[in-house]
C-alpha cells in the first residue's frame, strides 16, 4: 500500500532520528555537540531578530492588559511622564553629586555584583518542562557557563551554555536545578530544588535540628569562587515547613522571590561581590537592587575573595575575624532582634 | 520540483519554531505553550500529503530540539512530530475534510505531542515531566491547536497550492 519512495523516505528518517537519540543519549562530548552549537548560534541570531520585532507584543508586560486598557494607561503614563519630567530636572545634578562622591571614597564596585544586563528572547515550551530561557547576551558579552543569573527581586537561574550572542539559562524552578541556600539571619544552610513548578521550590535543610520558621526568607549561600552561584541573592520565602524537628530529613517549600513566568530584564553575575551581602538584598531590607548596602572600606579590603566564598557547614558557627565590621553593620540595620545569629563566615 | 516543496516545507516549519519560542512562549498563557509547530505539521502533511508531513515532522522536531533554549534530547521530537505528520497525512481521506474533522485532528495531533513527548522523555530516563500537570497541560496544548487551526492550515493549504501545486491536497 505504501510505495516503495514512501518507504524508503519514512525509514531514512526514523533512523536519522533515533540515532540522534541514541548520540544525544550517551551525553558528553558526542558528534552531536559541535552540530548542536552551530544550530543555536544560527537559531539563536534569527531569535534575537524575531524577538525584536515582536516585543510591542511581549514586552509591554502582560499581552491581556495590553488589549484592554490601552486608553487608560495613556493617559496615566502621559501625568507620570510629566511629572518625571519634573523630577528629571534634578537628577542630572544629583547625578553628579554621586559621581564625585564615589571617586573620592573609591569604593563604588566594591561588594558589588558585576553584571552584564540581558532580556529574555525566547522561552521553552511549557509542556517540555524544562525551565529554561534564552537571553540576548553571550560569549562576546563576556558571559561563560555557570555564571549565576539574577532580576531586581533575586535569584533567577544560572547560564548552562552560550553561543557567541545568545545563552540558555537554565531557571531555579528547573527540576534540574540545585542551589545552596541559607535561612537569612542564621547559619542554617540546605538545598533548594526546583519542582518543575513555578511556584514552589524544595527546601532541604541539612541540619534537621534546626529551627524553621514559615516566612522565613532564604539567600544563596553562593559558591566556591561565585559560580555558579554567587552569594547573598534573594532565593524566596518558607511558605511551608515540613516534619518536626529531629526528623531525619526536613524539607520545606519555598516560594520564590523571582516570578519566572514574567521575565524579561535579567542581568548575569559576571564577578560575584567580594564581600558576601549576606541578608542586604533581601525585599524587607528595602534594598532590591544589584548593589548592595554601603561595605565599610576597611572591612571590604581586608576580606579576601575566598574568604567570601569558601563554604562551611553550619555546625561550625566559627565567627571569622574578617569580616566583624561588615556583620557589626547588617545586624545592626537589618537583624536587630538577633543580632549573635549573624554572625559567621559562611558564603 | 522536489525543491519548491522542500522550500515550503522548511520556510514553514523554521518560522512556526521561531513564533512558539520567541512569541507565544513569551506569553505567559495558563497551561502548555501554544504548539503552533504542530499545527504547522499536520497542516502541511493535510495539504501535501503523508510523506511531505513527515518529513516536516522530522524537520520541526529537530528543530525545535536544536533551537534555545531547548535543552531535551535532540531527536525525541523529531520522532513525534514524523509519526504525526505522517498519520495525519496518511489516514485522513481528502474527500472527509470538513472544517470540524480538519480542526479536531489537529486537535488530537497536539495532544499525542504533549503525551508521547513527556511519555518518551520519561522513557528515557528525564525526571522532569510531572504527570500530575499532565492532564491540564494535554488540555490546553489541544485547545490552543484548535484555536490556532482556522488561521494556520488554511494559510498552508494556499501557500501550497500557490508554490507547489503538483502535491496540492493529495499525493503518495
Amino acid at each position: 500500500m505504501l510505495s516503495r519512495r514512501t518507504r524508503i523516505v519514512l525509514a531514512v528518517l526514523v533512523v536519522t532520528s533515533l540515532t540522534f537519540v541514541i548520540l544525544d543519549l550517551r551525553g558528553g562530548q558526542g558528534p552531536l555537540t559541535g552540530v548542536r552549537s552551530v544550530a543555536a548560534n544560527i537559531i539563536g541570531g534569527v531569535e534575537r531578530v524575531a524577538a525584536t520585532v515582536f516585543s510591542p507584543i511581549t514586552g509591554a508586560g502582560s499581552w491581556w492588559s495590553t488589549m484592554r486598557d490601552q486608553a487608560a494607561q495613556i493617559d496615566t503614563l502621559t501625568a507620570e511622564n510629566e511629572r518625571l519630567r519634573g523630577e528629571a530636572q534634578t537628577v542630572a545634578n544629583d547625578l553628579a553629586r554621586v559621581k564625585a562622591l564615589d571617586g573620592l571614597l573609591g569604593v563604588a564596585s566594591v561588594g558589588q555584583y558585576r553584571i552584564v544586563p540581558a532580556e529574555v528572547i525566547a522561552v521553552g515550551p511549557a509542556q517540555d518542562f524544562s525551565w529554561t530561557v534564552t537571553i540576548d547576551a553571550g560569549s562576546s558579552d563576556g558571559i561563560e557557563p555557570d555564571m549565576t543569573v539574577m532580576n531586581g527581586q533575586g535569584l533567577v537561574g544560572r547560564v548552562l551554555k552560550t553561543t557567541s550572542n545568545t545563552s540558555t539559562v537554565v531557571l531555579l524552578v528547573d527540576t534540574s536545578s540545585a542551589v545552596g541556600g541559607r535561612v537569612a539571619g542564621t547559619e542554617e544552610i540546605g538545598i533548594v530544588s526546583g519542582t518543575g513548578r513555578q511556584d514552589s521550590l524544595s527546601f532541604q535543610l541539612l541540619d534537621p535540628q534546626a529551627d524553621l520558621r514559615v516566612g522565613d526568607a532564604l539567600v544563596t549561600f553562593g559558591s566556591k569562587g561565585g559560580r555558579p552561584f554567587a552569594p547573598g541573592l534573594p532565593i524566596g520565602e518558607v511558605v511551608e515547613v515540613g516534619g518536626t524537628p529531629g526528623q531525619l530529613t526536613r524539607v520545606a517549600t519555598v516560594r520564590p522571590y523571582v516570578d519566572v513566568s514574567t521575565l524579561s530584564i535579567v542581568a548575569v553575575v559576571t564577578r560575584p561581590p567580594r564581600v558576601d551581602p549576606r541578608d542586604s538584598l533581601l525585599p524587607r531590607a528595602g534594598v532590591i537592587d544589584p548593589s548592595p548596602s554601603p561595605v565599610p572600606l576597611g572591612a571590604a579590603a581586608s576580606a579576601t575573595p575566598s574568604d567570601a566564598a569558601t563554604p562551611q557547614p553550619s555546625d561550625e558557627p566559627s565567627p571569622s575575624p574578617s569580616v566583624p565590621a561588615i556583620e557589626k553593620e547588617q545586624a545592626a540595620t537589618l537583624q536587630p532582634s538577633s543580632p549573635g545569629d549573624s554572625s559567621g563566615s559562611d558564603g | 520540483m522536489i525543491w519548491r516543496q522542500a522550500l515550503v516545507i522548511g520556510l514553514s516549519v523554521f518560522a512556526a519554531v521561531i513564533v512558539e519560542l520567541t512569541l507565544l512562549s513569551r506569553l505567559g498563557l495558563p497551561g502548555a505553550t501554544p504548539d503552533i509547530v504542530i499545527v504547522t505539521v499536520v497542516a502541511i502533511a493535510l495539504a501535501m500529503g503523508p510523506v511531505q508531513g513527515a518529513t516536516a515532522g522530522f524537520a520541526a522536531g529537530v528543530l525545535v530540539d536544536l533551537a534555545p533554549p531547548g535543552d531535551t534530547l535532540l531527536g525525541v521530537n523529531a520522532i513525534i512530530y514524523l509519526a504525526i505528520g505522517f498519520v495525519t497525512g496518511f489516514v485522513i481521506d481528502p474527500r472527509d475534510r470538513t472544517v470540524p474533522v480538519v480542526i479536531g485532528i489537529v486537535g488530537l495531533s497536539a495532544a499525542a505531542a504533549t503525551l508521547a513527548t513527556a511519555a518518551l522523555d520519561t522513557l528515557l530516563g528525564s525526571s522532569r515531566v510531572s504527570w500530575e500537570q499532565m492532564p491540564g497541560m494535554v488540555l490546553t496544548s489541544a485547545l490552543y491547536a484548535v484555536v490556532m487551526a482556522p488561521l494556520i492550515v488554511p494559510a498552508i493549504a494556499w501557500v501550497v497550492r500557490r508554490a507547489t501545486p503538483e502535491v496540492s491536497v493529495i499525493s503518495g
